[in-house]
């Protein structure tokens, strides 16, 4: 009954030769449940985008398998393809560079049913297309216009209006309002929670804003170097975190509130993150963890709950 | 005397919509050892106001039609152009966001540094070379010698970030302009260059105008605020009255449209709307299609920016005021 909709098992995804690759995605596990969100965060470079262009089969799994609804994506091809694609919709970090600039926005939201016939028939387009921009909170009569004529917030709804069209079960969201201004940010992710509790979507939500992220989510997961090092109920996550980066990323977000200026102890990392195609042995994060022991450059530690702290999942040798 | 005294500065670009108004009578002032933050959305004129005081608005499409900018006793817009451009990086300088696109990809990083005494003509009593290791050194970049033979494409984005710094403060200016330093990086790399900017600052008690459209490093790091619309300053205050009661509309309801850490609303409040066509403004208050406080007369009369209050400004003819 309480079968995963998606669920990646040692999933990688490496770029450049067998001989030297980057390890772009290394072993990662997880699921979603049905209408559940999951975040996923980490440092530019970690492997966000590897792993989320992975399951949308718009690259190769260099190992492992990923099932939606039963279904493995990294094998699926041909019809099987087709019908991962209905169910599995995605919204870009860029509105402009996602929409098409030629086509009118009632085409652009209706080409999904002319690629997915069975979906919708054609008399009843027009009406599901005002439907869809009305839900997102666009007008009918937006339809008729070409995406240079809406601002950057508007395009990112038009965007979302196309995933929908297909009505899938789960939304993968990579960085959608990162592109916005601060002041129209707030307007997609309530337009995105809207959706969620309206069509029980499942999402994968993308972002490097952490106050957003625990806005959105039920479950975080956080990757470091092409790898899940932490990941829980958001709650656990954000207010008790157990890893050594999870917490330094935590204590680095600025507060938006003067009076608390200084009275938050903050974790300062030192350098940057290694290259992914030549991780350090053993656990990834040791170059920057103040915790590091011999142990943690031999061992790659494995992502295991601890009686500490029930549903928090962390891969760490010596966590809190 | 302040260090830096904008008044009524007005820059216009020609564009194939039209003549807009980048900046329309930007006012504003920088003490020596403040950190002055430019807050506002994409579009509102923040970097054409870095570029005006660096002497970087390209002319044409652009031109600077009204205003003055005083520094160090002197209106920087009149004075001849070679002393002008010796003041902007030595006594004045900028850190932009991008800095692969500011660093020159053909010469080594260190190279670069010393350009930076060279062509202002000074030499640093222990010499160039050993300078520019101990600038390197400052801005937390290890193995300083060997680096400084590298060449911009061999650093990561934080580390380039870095010597953009170490090239700013070289000359120990008296300001220090950084438009969205952070913007492109991690949030534990900006950490990092935050701290880091604190302490050259610090170092030499310079003043320092943030550009950022960030609340949280807002709140981290400035003294002041300036916030702007649509090429104009919409309120002035004091960082700590500013969070605690924002009396523009629009600082208003960018404080409320924020999710925080901290706390776990259900619904977010946006401001409605989005920024308008510099190209086709609202007449009157350019903020009144997207105002909640909007009225008649908001629509025929451009609110001034006036004093409410010690160190505070708005432009609102209707401003919020707490409960
Ligand atoms: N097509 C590619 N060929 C080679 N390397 C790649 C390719 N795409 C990504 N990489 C590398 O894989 C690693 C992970 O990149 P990815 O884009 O997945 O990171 P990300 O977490 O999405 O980062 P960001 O937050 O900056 O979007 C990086 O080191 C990147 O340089
Ligand atoms: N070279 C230029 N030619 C034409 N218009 C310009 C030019 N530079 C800036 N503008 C216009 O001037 C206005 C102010 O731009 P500015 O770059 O200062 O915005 P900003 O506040 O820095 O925004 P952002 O947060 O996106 O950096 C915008 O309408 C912009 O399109
Ligand atoms: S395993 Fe060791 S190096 Fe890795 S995070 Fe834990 S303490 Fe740090
Ligand atoms: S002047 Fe009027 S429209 Fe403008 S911010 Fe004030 S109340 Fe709103
Ligand atoms: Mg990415
Ligand atoms: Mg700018």
């Amino acid at each position: 009954m309480n079968k995963p909709l998606l669920k990646v098992e040692n999933l990688s995804r490496h770029f450049g030769s067998a001989q030297a690759p980057v390890r772009a995605v290394e072993n990662v596990s997880f699921e979603i449940a049905r209408g559940e969100t999951l975040g996923l965060v980490g440092e530019s470079g970690c492997g966000k985008t590897s792993l989320v262009r992975t399951l949308l089969k718009l690259g190769p799994a260099t190992s492992g398998r990923a099932f939606l609804d039963d279904v493995d994506i990294t094998t699926a091809s041909g019809k099987q393809l087709h019908a991962l694609r209905r169910k599995m919709q995605v919204v870009f970090q860029d509105p402009y560079q996602s929409l098409n600039p030629r086509m009118r926005v009632d085409r652009l939201i209706s080409e999904p049913w002319a690629l997915h016939p069975d979906v919708l028939p054609k008399s009843r387009w027009r009406d599901e297309t005002v439907n869809l921009l009305e839900s997102v909170g666009l007008r009918a009569e937006h339809a008729e216009r070409y995406p240079s004529e809406f601002s950057g917030g508007q395009r990112q709804r038009l965007g979302i209006a196309r995933a929908l069209a297909l009505n899938p079960t789960l939304l993968v969201c990579d960085e959608p309002v990162s592109a916005l201004d601060v002041s129209v940010q707030a307007q997609v992710v309530n337009l995105l929670a809207k959706l969620r509790s309206e069509r029980n979507l499942a999402m994968l939500f993308v972002a490097h804003d952490l106050a957003v992220v625990r806005h959105v989510s039920d479950r975080v997961m956080v990757m470091y170097l092409g790898k899940i090092i932490e990941t829980g109920p958001k709650d656990a996550i954000f207010n008790a975190p157990a890893h050594p980066y999870t917490q330094a990323l935590l204590s680095a977000v600025p507060t938006p509130d003067p009076k608390l200026r200084g009275s938050r102890k903050r974790i300062v990392l030192q350098g940057d993150l290694p290259s992914p195609a030549n991780p350090p042995s053993g656990c990834r994060f040791r170059t920057r963890c103040w915790k590091a022991t011999s142990i943690c450059a031999e061992q790659d530690p494995r992502l295991i709950e601890r009686t500490a702290a029930p549903g928090l999942l962390t891969a760490c040798h010596h966590a809190d | 005397m302040a260090l830096l005294e904008i008044k009524d500065l007005q820059v216009s670009f020609d564009t194939a919509a039209g003549r807009i108004l980048a900046l329309n009578g930007v006012s504003f002032s920088l003490e020596r050892g403040e950190v002055l933050a430019l807050l506002g959305e994409s579009g509102s004129g923040k970097s054409v106001t870095a570029a005006a005081i660096m002497d970087l608005i390209p002319d044409p499409p652009g031109a600077i039609n009204e205003g003055t900018i005083h520094f160090d006793g002197a209106d920087i817009l009149r004075l001849p152009q070679n002393e002008r451009r010796d003041l902007c990086g030595s006594r004045i300088a900028l850190i932009f966001q991008d800095a692969l696109a500011a660093l020159n990809p053909v010469y080594p990083v260190g190279w670069q540094i010393a350009e930076m005494f060279r062509i202002h003509g000074r030499t640093p009593e222990v010499g160039i070379d050993k300078a520019v290791l101990d600038l390197l050194t400052a801005v937390g970049i290890p193995d300083p010698i060997r680096r400084a033979r590298q060449y911009p494409h061999e650093f990561s984005g934080g580390m380039r970030q870095r010597i953009m710094i170490a090239m700013a403060v070289a000359l120990e200016p008296d300001i220090i302009i950084a438009d969205e330093p952070t913007t492109a990086l991690d949030v534990t790399i900006q950490a990092q260059i935050i701290d880091l900017l604190d302490r050259v600052r610090k170092r030499s008690d310079a003043g320092m105008i943030f550009i950022t459209h960030d609340l949280g490093v807002v709140a981290e790091l400035a003294d002041r605020v300036a916030v702007m619309y649509a090429g104009r300053i919409v309120e002035t205050a004091d960082v700590f009255e500013l969070f605690e009661d924002p009396r523009h509309p629009y600082s208003n309801g960018l404080l409320a449209s924020q999710p925080r850490m901290d706390s776990e609303e259900a619904e977010l409040l946006p401001i409605p709307g989005s920024a308008p066509n510099p190209a086709a403004l609202p007449s009157g208050c350019a903020f009144r299609t997207r105002c909640p406080r909007s009225a008649d007369i908001c629509a025929k009369d451009v609110p001034a920016l006036q004093s409410m209050g010690p160190g505070r400004q708005v432009a609102c003819h209707f401003p919020v005021v707490s409960a």
